[in-house]
C-alpha cells in the first residue's frame, strides 16, 4: 500500500473538536479489532453503527461507509469482509489529512 | 474516555434556551453541543439515559435531543418516561435516529417523539428543526402562563367572594368540591333544611349611651370578632351583620348531618368567648353585657336576593323569623331552641348549667311556642 495522504475538508469550526475526534477514532479500530478476534459481532455491529453516524456528521464520508459496510458485515457474520474493512479504516486514518476551511 | 463525556458547552451572553443532548457518543454529543451553542442556546450532554433523567429532574431543559442506540434505557424508553409524567409531557424531544431506519421513526412517533433528526447530522436541518420547536416551545410556554394567570385570578375572585360569607376551611371545601364556586350557587336558590341562628348583644342600648361614640364601633368589633370567630371554628356561614346582632346558617351552603350540634355549639361559644370581653367593659365602663341566642331549624330559601349591583347571599323562611323572635325573648346569656331543632337535640345537651322547657309567645304566632331554654355560665 502506498501511503499517499488522503485530504479530507473539515468546517473550521469544528477544529477545536478534531483532535479528540481523532483519537477516538484510533482507540475505535483497537475496539473493532478485539472485538473480531472475540468473535463478538454484536459489538462490531455496534461499533460500525457509531461510525456510520459519526463520520459523515464530522465531514469524514469514508468513515460513515465504511461503518455502514461493518455493521452490514457483522449482521452477516462475514469475518473475512469485517478483517477487510478493519485494514481499510486503519490505513485510512494513517494517510488522512485534515484541511479546514 | 473523552473529554467531553460529561461536559458542558455554554453560550455565555445568551444562555436563555437550554437543550440537552443525550448521546453515548462523546464525539457526536460534542459536535451537535457546538452548534446549538453556535446559535446562542446552552446545550448540557448526558452520556446516558439514567444521567438523562436525573438532569431532567434536577433541571428540566427547553428541548432533549435524544439518541436513540445507547447502553442501559434506549431513546424510546426515555421519551415514552419523558411523555408520561405531567412535569415532562410538554418538554419537546427530538430523536436521533439513522436516516434509513424507519422502523425506528416508527417507534419514535409511538413514543411520543416530537420530531427526528437523521444521523449522519446536517447541520441546517439540525438547526431548522431545533428552532422550529424552539419558537414552538416559547409561544406554548406563554400560552400556558397566560392561562395559569387568568385561572388563579378567576379562583382569587371566587375565594374572595365566598370569604365574605362562608368561613375559611368551607370556602376551601366548597372550591374543593366544586372548583368554579358555580355549582354550589347554582343549586341554591331553593328550598332547603337548614340550622339558624340569630345572636345579639344585651345592654347594647346602654352602652351606646354611657360610653362615647368614637368607642361604640371598635366595641362593636370587639364583640362580632368574637362571635365570628366561633362560628369559623364551627364551620357555619354568616348570612347577616346589622346592627348588635348576626345571623348564622348551618347545613348551607354544604350539607352538615350535625347542624344542629354545630349550631348548639357556636352559641356555647359565642357566650364563653365574648364573657371576658363583657367582664372587662363592666370593669372599665361600669356596663352590663351579654349575647341572647336563638335556634330554629326548618325548611327556608337560599338564594343570592337583590339587584345586580348588590346582592346578597341569604336564608328566608320561617325558622329564620322564629330564631329572630327567640333571640329577642331570650334573657341574656341564654340560648332559646325552637321546638324542630330541639327534636335533634337529646344527646348534645350535656355540659350547660340548666335546661327547661317553656312555652313562649312570639310576636307574629298564634300560639306559644314549648322551648328549650339552655343556660350558659358567662
Amino acid at each position: 500500500m502506498t501511503a499517499q495522504p488522503i485530504a479530507v475538508t473539515v468546517a473550521k469550526d469544528l477544529e477545536d473538536l478534531i483532535p479528540t475526534f481523532m483519537k477516538n477514532r484510533s482507540k475505535e479500530v483497537e475496539a473493532l479489532r478485539a472485538a473480531l478476534a472475540a468473535g463478538n459481532m454484536e459489538q462490531l455491529r455496534q461499533l460500525g453503527h457509531r461510525m456510520k453516524g459519526v463520520g459523515n456528521s464530522y465531514g469524514f464520508e469514508l468513515v460513515s461507509t465504511l461503518g455502514k459496510q461493518i455493521e452490514d458485515g457483522a449482521k452477516a457474520g462475514d469475518r473475512a469482509g469485517l478483517e477487510a474493512r478493519i485494514a481499510e479504516y486503519a490505513d485510512y486514518l494513517a494517510r488522512v489529512q485534515i484541511v479546514y476551511e | 474516555m473523552s473529554e467531553l463525556a460529561s461536559g458542558r458547552v455554554a453560550h455565555a451572553a445568551q444562555a436563555a434556551f437550554r437543550v440537552l443532548v443525550v448521546d453515548d457518543d462523546p464525539d457526536m454529543a460534542g459536535f451537535l453541543a457546538l452548534l446549538l451553542a453556535q446559535q446562542g442556546m446552552h446545550a448540557d450532554i448526558a452520556a446516558d439515559g439514567h444521567v438523562a433523567l436525573e438532569m431532567i429532574a434536577a433541571a428540566p431543559p427547553d428541548l432533549v435531543l435524544l439518541d436513540v442506540q445507547m447502553p442501559g434505557p434506549s431513546g424510546f424508553d426515555i421519551c415514552r418516561r419523558l411523555k408520561s409524567e405531567d412535569s415532562t409531557a410538554l418538554l419537546p424531544v427530538v430523536l436521533i435516529t439513522a436516516l434509513e431506519d424507519h422502523e425506528s421513526r416508527v417507534r419514535g412517533i409511538e413514543a411520543g417523539a416530537d420530531d427526528f433528526l437523521s444521523k449522519p447530522v446536517q447541520r441546517e436541518e439540525l438547526l431548522a428543526r431545533v428552532k422550529t420547536l424552539r419558537r414552538l416551545h416559547e409561544t406554548r410556554k406563554e400560552l400556558e402562563g397566560r392561562r395559569l394567570a387568568a385561572e388563579v385570578q378567576a379562583k382569587e375572585a371566587i375565594r374572595k367572594a365566598f370569604s365574605r360569607y362562608l368561613s375559611p376551611r368551607l370556602a376551601e371545601r366548597v372550591l374543593r368540591e366544586s372548583p368554579d364556586g358555580e355549582a354550589v350557587f347554582r343549586n341554591l336558590s331553593e328550598r332547603t333544611a337548614v340550622v339558624a341562628l340569630f345572636a345579639d348583644l344585651r345592654g347594647f342600648t346602654h352602652l351606646s349611651e354611657a360610653v362615647p361614640v368614637s368607642n361604640i364601633v371598635p366595641m362593636l368589633n370587639e364583640f362580632f370578632t368574637e362571635l365570628t370567630a366561633a362560628v369559623h371554628d364551627n364551620e357555619g356561614t354568616v348570612f347577616s351583620m346589622a346592627g348588635d346582632s348576626l345571623l348564622v346558617g348551618f347545613n348551607v351552603p354544604v350539607q352538615q348531618p350535625d347542624a344542629t350540634a354545630r349550631a348548639v355549639r357556636t352559641a356555647r361559644a359565642m357566650i364563653e368567648r365574648f364573657a371576658p370581653v363583657a367582664a372587662r367593659w363592666r370593669a372599665e365602663h361600669g356596663l352590663a353585657t351579654g349575647i341572647g341566642i336563638g335556634i330554629e331549624s326548618g325548611e327556608v330559601v337560599v338564594g343570592n336576593v337583590g339587584a345586580p349591583s348588590f346582592m346578597s347571599y341569604t336564608i328566608i323562611g320561617d325558622p329564620v323569623n322564629v330564631a329572630a323572635r327567640l333571640m329577642q325573648t331570650a334573657a341574656a346569656n341564654e340560648i332559646l331552641i325552637g321546638p324542630r331543632a330541639a327534636l335533634s337535640l337529646h344527646a348534645m345537651l350535656g355540659g350547660a348549667t340548666a335546661v327547661e322547657r317553656r312555652a313562649v309567645a312570639l310576636k307574629g304566632k298564634a300560639e306559644p311556642l314549648e322551648v328549650v331554654a339552655l343556660r350558659v355560665a358567662a
